[in-house]
């Protein structure tokens, strides 16, 4: 019976539903898992990258984790190909907004910008809703750090830390256990290391199946964000102890 | 499978336009929100979800929005629908002020959103938006308190109080039952609050309230003050409740029922 | 002849603007208001063609406004500054461009420092302590040259307003009809009752 609701484009079930953005949300669920952890002195995100191969080219392919802004990066669970258009959307807005105040877009206000577009494709003309989640990482003056998830209804919020994507479940159940308040960003990679490898399938990480990125602040109180390369990645896989067997015999 | 449910805004042959009546079940999968008017004031309640323990409270939107410094909005239903149809009347809002210099009256705002839902409701290729208003404000120089109710149909009405949302009707009933003319402010906000705590069962930290009075900005009431209303009103049914028990004393009883205000107004649901 | 003035302090920023309201010789009011609100904490002053000022400035002012309905935050003068400067640029190489000419000053809401900018026509936006637009620009910036600093308090920088307008009085050829007077502090932006009754007689 349901199937009469929930084809072609967008609109409401008997119920008040909306059948189509729950399925992009179905889909969303079967994604690599993205998580965020805010700090005190930054943000972590981290991404669980689901299909690797040995051929892939490892420097220029990040999959899930974006740079939107000077002040904003963002991870991604879903389609790919969605999000790339999502993610061109926002620079451009981000851009403009620099163009026209000479200041870095405030964060909520990028995240609502991409959020409406989002909101627009499940109401407007026959178009399928967007298949991805986003979470964002970044900083503005009036509320410093900030964590931000975003999903294909439109809907977002602030978090302390968030996940999604595959395992988001239980993955949003280990971060409430280990949060704690007043962690540095230091302890938050370590947290994100050990939450990704208990809900990924692999019980060893290795560099290709994982993307870690921070935003945090220098000495001289610049705020930088940094995409991380393979070396740092499995450096800290290390110091948890947590890299793959035959990294630790070369190293 | 008639199929007329599922095309976008088409009349079925016994006269339904289906997706507008989805959109009201949306709404009425919303939080509740209450609208109160009291003599020259006007108060908005919401239930407000709990926020789970890693959401970031400084940044979880609201259900109550403010339009223009004199007019607020609360919503029930889609989130991000709202958003938007906020967003439209904020524009047309300081449009307005920008081209007859004046700020829009709480009438015109409510006409010009009520008008935006029903051109959602008409044109082709879109849904409805799945939310249902609560506008409320006071116009330029009058006292008169003010507020109005919009659907997903368009359709907007004017009330001395109203709910929408989840277990809206139990609440408009016990609105009817318990509404007076010419509250002061303490009454007032005391009935929104009374009138919420018939749907909402966690108390306080799943209330919100704003306040709206004459040529004063927009006042959200802390956690604590609702706190306050709550524990009174529940120390007074306590000894209503004891009360009863003991057998009915003569003058007390009634003081719940009052009498209905003017006559009901029909029409909208 | 119209006079704008704009003189930042410590923790302050005053704007004043001529009250005349003029057509080509002819003055048609006394008591003309040159300046807009755009927020809590920033002012704009303009002058120029008579219609293009306030249609710009109210297109501003409207613009500023909601952005802060929208986003429930406020626009630094900083931000606002290089809004203003974009749409003066937009306007000039357009059919019909503005003739305005502005000053705007503010407090930061965050840093809660002054600010002042000067704009004018040519949409060229600089920040500066203190600032003059038209003929006042030859009496007063010698005087706020000598007398300005940084750290001054609001009474001295009344003082030195005060300066500027008297001499402003005695070299002018025109009656300017004094000066309104604002100032914005971080508390918001206050009409400052302002005596201009003196005469003042030039040697």
């Amino acid at each position: 019976m349901s199937r009469r609701y929930d084809s072609r484009t967008t609109i409401f079930s008997p119920e008040g539903r909306l059948y189509q953005v729950e399925y992009a949300l179905e889909a969303i669920s079967h994604a690599g898992t993205a998580l965020g952890i805010l700090a005190q002195d930054g943000i972590v995100l981290a991404a669980e990258r689901k299909v690797t191969s040995k051929l892939l080219e490892q420097d220029t392919s990040a999959e899930k984790l974006y740079i939107l802004n000077d002040n904003m990066i963002c991870a991604v669970a879903g389609m790919t190909a969605d999000a790339n258009i999502l993610i061109n959307y926002a620079r451009q807005a981000a851009q403009r907004y620099l163009l026209t105040y000479n200041e870095d877009i405030p964060c909520e206000q990028l995240v609502r910008r991409l959020c409406d577009l989002k909101q627009g494709y499940t109401q407007h003309g026959g178009l399928r809703p967007f298949g991805v989640s986003f979470i964002y990482a970044g900083w503005d003056p009036t509320r410093q750090f900030q964590l931000y998830q975003s999903n294909p209804s439109g809907n977002y919020g602030g978090w302390k830390a968030t996940s999604v994507g595959a395992n988001n479940a239980s993955a949003q159940s280990l971060l409430k256990q280990d949060y704690k308040e007043e962690c540095s960003l230091k302890e938050a990679c370590g947290m994100a290391v050990k939450v990704l490898s208990k809900t990924m399938d692999s019980t060893q990480l290795s560099s290709e199946k994982v993307e870690f990125a921070t935003v945090g602040k220098t000495k001289e109180g610049e705020i930088y964000h940094h995409l991380w390369s393979a070396d740092e990645i499995t450096a800290l896989l290390k110091e948890h102890g947590l890299a793959k067997k035959e990294d630790t015999e070369t190293g | 499978m008639s199929g007329y449910d599922r095309a976008l805004s088409v009349f079925s042959p016994d006269g339904h336009v289906f997706q507008v009546e989805y959109a009201l079940e949306a709404v009425k999968r919303g939080t509740c929100a209450v609208g109160v008017k009291g003599k020259d004031i006007v108060v908005l309640g919401c239930e407000k979800r709990s926020a789970m323990k890693l959401q970031d409270t400084r940044i979880t939107p609201s259900k109550i929005g403010l339009i223009d410094t004199h007019v607020c909005l609360a919503f029930a239903g889609l989130n991000a629908d709202a958003r938007i149809l906020i967003d439209k009347a904020r524009l047309e809002a300081q449009s307005h002020r920008l081209t007859v210099e004046d700020p829009v009256s709480i009438d015109y705002i409510t006409k010009y959103v009520a008008g935006v839902q029903q051109r959602y409701t008409q044109s082709g290729g879109v849904r409805p938006f799945g939310i249902s208003t609560l506008i409320v404000g006071f116009d330029k120089g009058d006292t008169t308190p003010r507020l109005y109710l919009t659907e997903p149909s368009g359709i907007y009405s004017a009330w001395k109080a109203n709910a929408i949302g989840r277990s809206s009707k139990t609440v408009r009933e016990f609105l009817e039952r318990n509404h007076k003319d010419g509250m002061d402010r303490e009454e007032t906000i005391k009935l929104t609050v009374k009138s919420l705590l018939e749907v909402v069962q966690t108390g306080a930290k799943n209330i919100e309230i704003a306040i709206m009075a004459p040529g004063k900005p927009l006042e959200l009431l802390p956690v604590e003050d609702i706190e306050s209303y709550v524990k009174n009103i529940e120390t007074e049914k306590q000894e209503e409740a004891s009360k009863k028990k003991g057998g009915r004393t003569p003058g007390t009883g009634t003081a719940a029922i009052l009498t209905r205000p003017g006559g009901e107004t029909g029409g909208a649901s | 002849m119209e006079v704008l003035l704009g003189i930042t302090g410590k923790d302050f920023t005053i704007l004043a603007a001529s009250k005349a309201a003029m057509r080509g010789a002819t003055i048609l009011k006394s008591s003309d208001d040159k300046t807009r609100q755009l927020n809590q904490h920033t002012l704009m002053a303009y002058s120029g063609e008579a219609g293009d000022t306030v249609q710009f400035a109210e297109y501003i002012q409207a613009n500023v406004q909601l952005y802060t309905m929208r986003n429930e935050v406020e626009l630094s003068p900083s931000a606002i500054s290089s809004f203003v400067r974009g749409e003066l640029a937009k306007s000039l190489r357009s059919r019909s461009p503005y003739t305005v000419n502005l000053l705007l000053g503010g407090i930061d809401p965050i840093t809660q420092k002054p600010h002042l900018y000067w704009l004018d026509y040519l949409a060229s936006c600089a920040s500066v302590p203190y600032a003059a637009h038209g003929y006042a620009q030859y009496y007063c910036l010698s005087i706020l040259d000598k007398h300005h600093h940084p750290d001054i308090n609001y009474e001295q920088g009344m003082k030195i307003l005060r300066m500027c307008t008297d001499e402003l009085k005695r070299r002018l050829p025109i009656d300017f009809k004094g000066v309104t007077v604002k100032v914005v502090t971080k508390d918001g932006i206050n009409e400052v009752e302002y005596d201009d009754s003196k005469q003042v007689i030039s040697a």
